[in-house]
């Protein structure tokens, strides 16, 4: 088969792509390596987060030069990430599920595409501007009614109790992020269920199910895939998202969050506050720590995705299987 | 009738002519502005001077039409990262580098524009109209969390016959870069030998952890986070004092090194400036936090602008002397005029006159 010249620039174009995402974490990995080698695994668990004296001279400890007293841990910021993420996929994927079935079943026809264009406008908000809305309206309402509310009903339990003076922390920057999430969650189940054939659900209603019966019984077990993946989707912008997050988040800092309402920092928020603070270190370990945290970051994002993909194949099979 | 082939000709030679003639017109557009030979000088950093930066840019670039001055607040640390990398040609920081960064970038200059001061700003109902007193090691304690009253025993200590009320204590600190967090952290480390031997100084600091404890952005994300919060406590510049009054925040008097409470204002601040300005060595990077004196404030510091000897050209350089010159100049940039709405102090003359034999080095 000859090589033609359209081809082989197909090729070349198509594999740009991939070759950026390697370059990416090549030029990471390599960057960080001596931040990894410094830090070791126990990176991943330790609370303190020290960029040290840099005011004094540097010191050598494990072969490399670093300020006095440095030290760099990110279990607070992963912690913050995850808990942020799951936070906002609890709350989004029952609203999205919601949404998109009362789009697809529920909603009068003519109405279908004005609705989905609102959700679809959604997803287009630059991330600033869920952030400034969160400070401005969201991190007030928590700290007056949400927070108070939250205390006296659920308040027996001691993460929802204690109310909270700013507003600002975990619950805020979850409801950011369940609002920046619940539009591409439900585009994507939406068109999903759009595409169910016409005479499989004529079926269900031939067996007597109800309009939310059909929804749930018969099409969402047939979208099964498509939600997995929708939700994916939304968790990599989860786990991903800066701007907002960094503005309501509290940066909190060398503490793990207590309540729901404490002050949390996320991987990605802590980078961008940070950065400009560790480029004063002379030893450029803090910045070589910080591209560590993106390195870590990136690996979670990894790891969510081969999971998502192993459980869409094994519905897959599951669904072949039965058919 | 035209034939197919003709009318898409016809389109294409059309849509061509267009986008050509936009582009020659844009193109054309551009050099002249180019041809026009006007400098464009970024200012960035911190946002304790950003004010100040902001009254004087358009005054200076209305006297000056060959040059254009973009300003930015983005806090200390970025302020001297950018004027090291050179994306900045001035950089605005309260803090001056240490003495590791400046081995690193041989060449870069420190040069104090102005004097300033910082105001330790709280927000607990019923006293924000009064001048709670408030000491070196307390702070050390409440940003530690090893005071998370506001009725706690020490506090009640300095401020007999205050009715304090038990309310918990949200301490506010910086998360940027920031020379505000460097100057604040001064005063924690040199009034309280714990803080300076467990957490000490920086424009970055390891804070320790206190439950509830927030990070703001910028001296603006410290006013509206402390005004935000009932029971918080947060570190201000005092070129913020009309939105710290607005807000209805209260100012603390704190305790300097003769062990009396003052309050910032320009008498106070001055005592302070006066005390340590003699010791100003030539590189000027001086530490005035915590001077000696009976009525000195203990939080004040130089405005430094961080600038590279060495520019990208000529133009520039003569650009950033002029300006930078103009600043300094007491019946220019440092004039009442300018420095009165901001609560700065100007510099005095021997300082003056070392700034810009610093300024006199940018090529």
């Amino acid at each position: 088969m000859r090589k033609s010249p359209f081809r082989i620039g197909l090729v070349g174009l198509a594999g740009i792509i991939p070759g950026m995402l390697i370059a990416v974490v090549l030029f990471l990995a390599i960057y960080s390596w001596p931040a990894i080698h410094f830090n070791g695994i126990g990176f991943l668990f330790r609370e303190t987060w020290n960029l040290g004296n840099l005011y004094a001279d540097p010191v050598t400890r494990r072969g490399v030069q670093v300020p006095i007293g440095a030290q760099y841990g990110i279990l607070v910021f992963i912690i913050g990430t995850l808990a942020t993420s799951a936070i906002a996929l609890l709350i989004a994927v029952p609203v999205s599920l919601g949404v998109a079935i009362f789009l697809a079943e529920g909603a009068p026809p003519h109405l279908r595409p004005a609705l989905s264009l609102i959700v679809e406008l959604l997803a287009v908000v630059p991330s600033v501007v869920y952030g400034l809305w969160g400070v401005a309206v969201l991190v007030p309402l928590i700290a007056h009614y949400i927070a108070p509310a939250l205390d006296s009903m659920l308040g027996f339990i001691p993460f929802f109790a204690g109310g909270s003076p700013t507003g600002f922390g975990l619950l805020s920057s979850s409801l950011v992020l369940t609002l920046m999430v619940v539009p591409i969650i439900t585009a994507t189940i939406y068109s999903a269920l759009l595409q169910v054939p016409r005479p499989d659900k004529e079926a269900a209603y031939a067996l007597g199910a109800m309009k939310f019966e059909v929804a749930v019984r018969a099409m969402l077990p047939m979208v099964r895939g498509s939600i997995v993946g929708a939700i994916i989707l939304g968790l990599g912008r989860a786990l991903g998202e800066t701007m907002a997050v960094l503005m309501v988040s509290g940066g909190a800092i060398n503490y793990l969050p207590g309540t729901i309402t404490s002050p949390i920092s996320t991987m990605a928020s802590f980078i961008v506050s940070q950065l400009d603070s560790a480029e004063q270190d002379p030893t450029g370990m803090a910045v070589r720590s910080l591209a560590e945290i993106a390195l870590v970051l990136f690996i979670i994002t990894v790891i969510v995705n081969v999971i998502a993909r192993l459980i869409t194949k094994g519905l897959h099979v599951g669904l072949a299987s039965r058919a | 009738m035209q034939t197919r082939s003709s009318e898409t000709l016809l389109r294409r030679t059309f849509l061509l002519g267009t986008l050509g003639g936009t582009s020659l017109g844009l193109i054309s557009l551009a050099s002249r502005r180019a041809a026009a030979a006007e400098v464009t000088l970024l200012e960035t950093g911190s946002t304790l001077l950003y004010p100040l930066f902001n009254l004087w840019v358009p005054k200076y670039t209305a006297m000056h039409p060959g040059v254009r001055i973009t300003t930015q607040g983005t806090g200390s640390g970025t302020g001297i990262a950018q004027a090291i990398s050179g994306v900045a040609q001035i950089g605005a920081s309260d803090a001056y580098m240490s003495t590791a960064q400046l081995k690193k970038n041989p060449g870069i200059l420190n040069i104090p524009l102005a004097i300033s001061a910082q105001t330790v700003n709280y927000n607990v109902p019923g006293l924000n109209n009064a001048n709670l007193k408030l000491s070196g090691p307390v702070l050390a304690g409440i940003y530690s969390g090893k005071i998370t009253h506001w009725n706690d025993a020490a506090i009640a200590k300095i401020n007999p016959g205050v009715s304090l009320p038990n309310h918990g204590i949200t301490p506010i600190h910086r998360t940027d870069g920031s020379g505000d967090t460097f100057i604040f952290t001064q005063y924690l480390s040199f009034s309280t030998p714990e803080w300076a031997n467990n957490v000490g100084y920086g424009t970055t600091i390891s804070w320790p952890p206190v439950q509830g404890g927030i990070g703001a952005i910028g001296n603006p994300g410290m006013l509206q986070a402390c005004g935000q919060t009932p029971g918080s406590i947060a570190y201000i510049g005092v070129s913020f004092h009309e939105q710290i009054a607005k807000a209805g925040l209260g100012t603390a008097m704190l305790q300097n090194r003769a062990g009396n409470f003052v309050v910032p204002n320009p008498t106070t601040v001055g005592a302070a400036a006066a005390a340590l300005e003699g010791k100003t060595p030539p590189d000027q990077r001086i530490s005035l936090i915590f001077a000696p004196g009976e009525n000195s404030y203990p939080i004040i510091n130089y405005e430094y602008a961080i600038v590279n000897s060495k520019q990208a050209s000529p133009d520039v350089a003569a650009a950033v002397r002029s300006f930078l010159n103009w600043a300094v100049d007491p019946a220019a940039g440092n004039a009442p005029e300018f420095l009165g709405p901001v609560q700065f102090l100007p510099l005095p003359e021997k300082i003056a006159a070392l700034s810009k034999a610093q300024i006199a080095k940018i090529r």
